[in-house]
């Protein structure tokens, strides 16, 4: 297997009135080719902000400090201007948070698809228009209707047409950023359906944003579960169901429905998340953790492997004393 | 399309309607009496009778209604009647007074609205830093100048002072130029009401255009273009700009409406023979028919302008169009 993308030490802070917010510290994952990564994590635990980083679109007051984000072995956050608009589209895309906003209202859609390929494709207009409609297609969309405004569509097509643009040039690795937010439960499913199906056909590799646990466990071949700006833990969904290794995985866990088992008690974690600013050397859960002991509110535990593609950060690891 | 523009000129029509029952009836409900100035200084020494013979040729005896029909039909046959001051027929004067009013605010308009948007777009662009903030601080400082004011001190300084620029007037008098002269002398004396002009009303463009750019350069498309690899000039120009120009082209509409007006104050300030000046002396004397013509010529160009834009927004905005049409 070959690694497509491979984040090392990764960390973005943002710089507010109160101090420096991390938020996001010391995150290290990969990806490799066709595979799909489910991201997961509260809202506001930084999911956004690593695919912003990876992206390089952190603008100020946030940058990102240090870490590298290798994209088929070139580094994204030290690539000149140049280097990165030509990588841009080409080898990683983004379907965004809320393709509602993410499209421009004054031009088709067609328009804003072709200008991607238009962009980074030696071809004719003719050609991108052509190619524009077959994505269209791809994606459930009559290839007519390049000609008609964003708003004339509804939510759930928008996010098909951004799924559609975010494959304009054939990238190698797509982000789907919180794709499904603001769309119903039934259009969620279709839009997350075609996602998976396309990262077949096309062997993509996907890292998935989303907070929905279920959704992800169902779909992604690796899941990574962050918490306050660190990943906790990282490992095949299967483990990751099977074996959570964290305290904030195995409450995560807990705290979703399982519809395979109605039964099941649906736990929520006390406490809340702590505020980023200005974070102790610490581990960030040690506030609401149950297992958490003296060490945990003085170090940081370090983000280890502890079976093979089984990552995790918890001193309880160390110890071999898991409860 | 079609329905839609027959739609809208009904509502216009309606509109043209009861704005020229207003504007009749505005000047006959403000106090003081038109026959002073019709008569001039004498009318104290006349009879009532001969009065009387001056307020029937005026047809100012005749009932409000009478007055009224005569009124929207003289509206309607281009005869706006005679003004009783300058004793002229006022559809004489309105032609000699638009062409320099439509000169001195449209270019005024047109020169304030590219400067603000130009300016406006840089500041935003450059939010947060000290470009940002040094215009700013110009811009508010323009906009806090009263229009007479800033006219009276380029006056004392470019005229008075340095003698480089005429004081007043549109063209020198008697001067008998013409051609490349004429235009070089038009020019000249047009410098100062226009830098007035664009000075006190160049700052609501900036601050509309920069607002409203702030507010694009934050949505999520702009992000994705910047994702997409799209040169910053190109976000800039063509995707942040353009969005942002909406609400500007809403104001400019709106204000294109109002420079056949011309404006007053400047005009005033620097005997500009423009119709914002007739207009205010037309009130001052009570110049019924007058007021009546100028208020007119505002309305009509205001809803002609409304109409323009109703018909040009769609071509800007893709929302606007599919909706109604």
């Amino acid at each position: 297997m070959n690694t497509v993308l491979s984040v090392e030490n990764l960390s973005t802070y943002f710089k507010t009135d109160k101090g420096i917010a991390k938020a996001v510290e010391n995150v290290s994952f990969s990806l490799n080719k066709g595979e799909m990564l489910g991201l997961i994590g509260e809202s506001g635990c930084g999911k956004t902000t690593v695919a912003q980083s990876i992206l390089r679109l952190i603008e100020y007051p946030g940058k990102v400090v240090s870490g590298r984000v290798l994209l088929n072995g070139r580094d994204l956050i030290k690539a000149s201007e140049k280097e990165l608009s030509s990588m841009r589209w080409k080898e990683i895309s983004v379907i965004p948070q809320s393709a509602m906003n993410a499209l421009n209202p004054i031009f088709t859609i067609g328009d804003q698809i072709m200008e991607s390929i238009l962009l980074h494709e030696n071809v004719s207009k003719r050609e991108a228009l052509q190619r524009t409609k077959t994505l269209l297609e791809l994606v459930g969309i009559d290839g007519e209707r390049w000609r008609s405004y964003p708003h004339e569509f509804s939510g759930g097509m928008k996010q098909r047409v951004a799924i559609a643009m975010a494959l304009a040039c054939n990238p190698k690795l797509v982000i789907s950023d919180e794709s499904t937010t603001g769309l119903d439960v039934l259009t969620q499913a279709q839009v997350i359906a075609l996602i998976k199906s396309l990262q077949k056909k096309m062997d993509l590799s996907v890292i998935l944003i989303s907070h929905d646990l279920p959704m992800v466990t169902a779909i992604c071949d690796k899941i990574a579960i962050m918490y306050a700006g660190n990943i906790v833990e990282w490992a095949s969904t299967e483990d990751i169901l099977k074996n959570p290794r964290h305290p904030y995985s195995q409450a995560l866990l807990n705290a979703s429905p399982d519809l395979s088992n109605p039964e099941k008690e649906v736990v929520s974690i006390p406490g809340s998340v702590p505020n980023l600013v200005d974070f102790p050397h610490s581990c960030r859960f040690h506030t609401r953790c149950p297992y958490a002991y003296d060490k945990c509110r003085q170090e940081n535990p370090e983000f280890k492997e502890i079976k093979k593609g089984h990552y995790v950060a918890c001193f309880l690891e160390e110890e071999g004393n898991h409860g | 399309m079609g329905k839609f523009i027959a739609g809208k000129l009904l509502q216009y029509l309606i509109v043209i309607f009861l704005m020229l029952t207003l504007n009749f009836l505005l000047p006959r409900l403000m106090p003081g009496n038109p026959l002073v100035f019709l008569a001039g200084e004498d009318v104290g020494f006349m009879s009532s009778a001969e009065k009387e013979a001056i307020l029937d040729k005026y047809g100012l005896n005749d009932s409000i209604l009478e007055q009224y029909g005569a009124y929207i039909k003289n509206i309607f046959t281009g005869d706006f009647g005679y003004s009783y001051q300058q004793k002229r027929p006022i559809s004489e004067l309105l032609m000699e007074r638009l062409p320099w009013t439509m000169l001195l605010t449209g270019l005024g308009l047109v020169l304030s609205t590219v400067i603000g948007v130009m300016f406006g777009a840089i500041s935003a662009w450059r939010r947060g830093t000290r470009t940002d903030a040094n215009l700013l601080t110009v811009f508010m400082f323009l906009s806090a100048m009263p229009s007479f004011w800033v006219g009276m001190i380029l006056v004392s300084i470019f005229s008075a002072q340095l003698g480089w620029l005429p004081v007043f007037g549109a063209e020198s008098a008697w001067s008998n130029y013409t051609g490349m002269d004429r235009l070089i002398d038009i020019g000249k004396h047009l410098i100062l009401p226009l830098a007035t002009l664009i000075l006190i009303s160049v700052t609501s463009t900036f601050m509309i255009m920069r607002y409203s750019m702030l507010n694009v350069l934050g949505e999520d498309y702009i992000m994705m273009a910047k994702a997409k690899g799209v040169k910053e000039k190109v976000i800039k120009y063509k995707h942040a700009m353009r969005n942002a120009l909406l609400p500007v082209a809403t104001v400019f509409m709106l204000s294109l409406g109002f420079t056949l007006g011309g404006a007053t104050v400047i005009e005033t300030v620097f005997a500009y023979p423009g119709v914002g000046r007739l207009m205010f002396e037309s009130v001052l004397s009570r110049d019924y028919p007058l007021i009546q013509a100028t208020f007119l010529i505002i309305t009509f160009s205001v809803v002609i302008a409304n109409f323009l834009a109703d018909l040009i927004y769609p071509l800007l905005d893709p929302k606007v169009g599919s909706r109604n049409g």
